[in-house]
């Protein structure tokens, strides 16, 4: 059920990124995307358990697995920071095309 | 070996803070860089054995050093080297070599990582690096360039993660050895990342635009060894797996005669390359075990002759065909080209035969096609006029820069004949001359004339995307099939 969720979330965000016009909301979709596959990272991670992988005196508790959540903090920090950059483009981009229609944009700067 | 690897790995990173903090010093740490990548690649190629690394016990970063990744190191420091002896004289910022040197770094890395979640990482730090690189000149059509680029690759990243996760999730490792039975649809995810990547089969239709709307030296960066970045790992993979072998060799010739086919038909220098890129990666993929000398004859020439064509005093053929270009120009033009068609005496040539005795059978038709067409396209840039009048008022002044720059690339297209010169045996000699004959008589009886205009809607962004999802299911078709057929026999 979790896995489909997480599956109907990621397609969501890719449709979104083929149908939406608009530049912001393509962006916007992309991170949509990147939200479901985090989510499916931490799905993994929590198949065997859910505690906190932290050494304690509690002994007999399953713990969740670190290494996808160790992995997919990287990719989060990456995923963040390139939709900065993108943002900042975006920006200036809108000074010429306001609207930030993607046909638009494309049209003026095709050669 | 492994502190050596280490600390040439971190350094490019390190040089780089330190080019931005200390601008003056950005060409020369830029060069040591690049020179320092030469000195490790010839230390991997004296090293019999390949080594394997793993940092940080066994859930760490793995790293795997052999002669393939030699050849792309080398590659790699030879197109960056050459890059900035061409940019040395243009004054460009410090911010530009800072970038160069990351996307240096980043790119090397990706040549020695062995597990999915380093090469994510580095093919990342490529796309921004790269993103920088291209924007560079802060134009709204660079900064839309840029942008659609990003796009593009970072939502290919994204299946590539999915990829990842799956592979994890039935292995517990990321290793690359553990894309053998994990699920098709982890294969499927993983390959569309580093197919859309790398710029093959219809996932890289957006190259063209980008490579051909750059800048001449970052095009050459792009071209010359950024896209390999995408192609080695699939490399690795079908060199580790015999399961995927065929696969990989499958989009090596889709890409292969892809490519060739939008070339022919080109009417603008930049935008030829660029296609012609799509195609040679093929040959790369088509025979994995000797991608790696392909590897580095095509970063060679491809850097080269997108140097060249920035120089140019036009970019339509047509144009071309009336502004003739100085005669010394015109003859490293001359040399690039016949490299890449295969002609002897350049190291293009040994490259081709070598590649194509690794061929399968099934594979020879379309990539003998592929090689006409590379003679065909090629011929354009031949059949040029040239005059010695440099004084012309519509060429552009050409700097020092540029000379030491062909200097290097053309002649590591020499010295690389060296690599495999069993080549030259008559027989060898006589294939790659017919077949270069054959692509100047179709040209000049057929393609001169032609005025076909191929349609570009299919580079939109809503098409590229559109077409990542088709490519998706036809790679989960393909390796669900196989996986059944595995199971009947």
């Amino acid at each position: 059920m979790l896995e489909a969720s997480i599956f109907a979330t990621v397609l969501c965000g890719f449709l979104g990124t083929i149908f939406k016009k608009n530049l912001v909301m393509k962006i916007i979709s992309m991170d949509i995307m990147s939200t479901g596959v985090i989510a499916y990272y931490v799905l993994v991670s929590s198949r065997d358990g859910v505690f906190t992988p932290i050494l304690s005196l509690k002994n007999d508790v399953s713990y969740a697995d670190p290494v996808p959540q160790a992995v997919i903090l990287t990719a989060i920090v990456i995923g963040f920071s390139i939709q900065a950059l993108m943002l900042v483009g975006v920006m200036k981009l809108s000074k010429d095309n306001p609207t930030l229609e993607t046909q638009v944009i494309e049209e003026n700067n095709t050669p | 070996m492994t502190n050596l690897t280490v600390a040439w790995m971190a350094i490019p990173f390190v040089l780089g803070f330190i080019i931005y903090l200390i601008p003056q010093t950005a060409r020369f740490l830029a060069l040591g860089v690049a020179l320092l990548s030469t000195g490790y690649a010839l230390q991997v190629f004296f090293t019999a054995s390949p080594v394997e690394i793993q940092l940080l016990d066994s859930f760490g970063v793995s790293l795997a050093v052999d002669q393939l990744s030699g050849f792309f190191i080398i590659t790699n420091a030879i197109v960056t080297a050459a890059v900035i002896f061409y940019c040395w004289p243009t004054g460009k910022s410090a911010f530009f070599y800072m970038n160069a040197v990351f996307l240096h770094g980043s790119v090397n890395a990706t040549f020695i990582c062995a597990d999915f979640i380093s090469l994510y990482v580095a093919l990342e730090v490529i796309s921004i690096a790269s993103f920088l690189l291209m924007t560079y000149p802060r134009t709204d059509r660079s900064i839309w360039v840029g942008l659609r680029y990003l796009f593009v690759s970072n939502v290919a990243m994204l299946f590539y993660l999915v990829g990842a996760v799956l592979v994890y999730k039935a292995h517990h490792s990321f290793n690359f050895a553990g894309l053998e039975g994990s699920p098709p649809e982890a294969i499927a995810f993983i390959f569309l990342g580093l197919l859309a990547k790398g710029g093959i089969f219809v996932s890289g239709l957006w190259l063209p635009l980008t490579h051909s709307e750059s800048d001449s030296p970052v095009s050459a960066l792009l071209s010359g060894v950024v896209v390999k970045a995408g192609v080695f790992p699939l490399v690795r993979c079908a060199l580790l797996l015999e399961e995927l072998d065929p696969i990989v060799r499958f989009f090596g010739v889709g890409t292969a005669v892809l490519g060739v086919a939008y070339a022919v038909f080109e009417k603008d220098t930049k935008r030829m390359l660029a296609f012609h890129t799509i195609s040679q990666l093929g040959f790369v993929l088509a025979a994995p075990a000797v991608g790696g000398f392909y590897a580095l004859t095509h970063g060679l020439v491809k850097s080269a002759l997108f140097l060249i064509a920035g120089i140019l005093p036009s970019r339509s053929f047509k144009e071309l065909h009336y502004k003739p270009i100085p005669t010394s120009i015109w003859v490293a033009l001359i040399v690039a080209s016949f490299s890449i068609s295969g002609f002897p005496l350049l190291s293009g040539f040994g490259a081709k035969v070598l590649t194509s005795k690794n061929f399968l059978p099934w594979q020879v038709v379309g990539m003998n096609i592929a090689a006409l067409g590379t003679a065909i396209s090629f011929a354009k840039f031949i059949f040029l006029p040239h005059s010695k009048d440099t004084t012309e008022s519509h060429s552009k002044k050409v700097q020092w820069g540029f000379w030491v720059a062909m200097a290097l690339l053309l002649g590591g297209l020499i010295a690389a004949n060296g690599v495999y010169y069993q080549a030259y045996t008559l027989k060898n000699i006589v294939k790659p001359l017919i077949t270069i004959a054959l692509g100047w008589l179709s040209y000049w009886f057929i393609f001169r004339k032609l005025n076909i205009k191929l349609p570009r809607t299919v580079e939109k962004i809503d098409h590229l995307m559109g077409v990542m999802s088709l490519t998706l299911l036809l790679l989960f078709w393909i390796v669900w099939t196989r996986s059944h057929f595995s199971i009947l026999f």
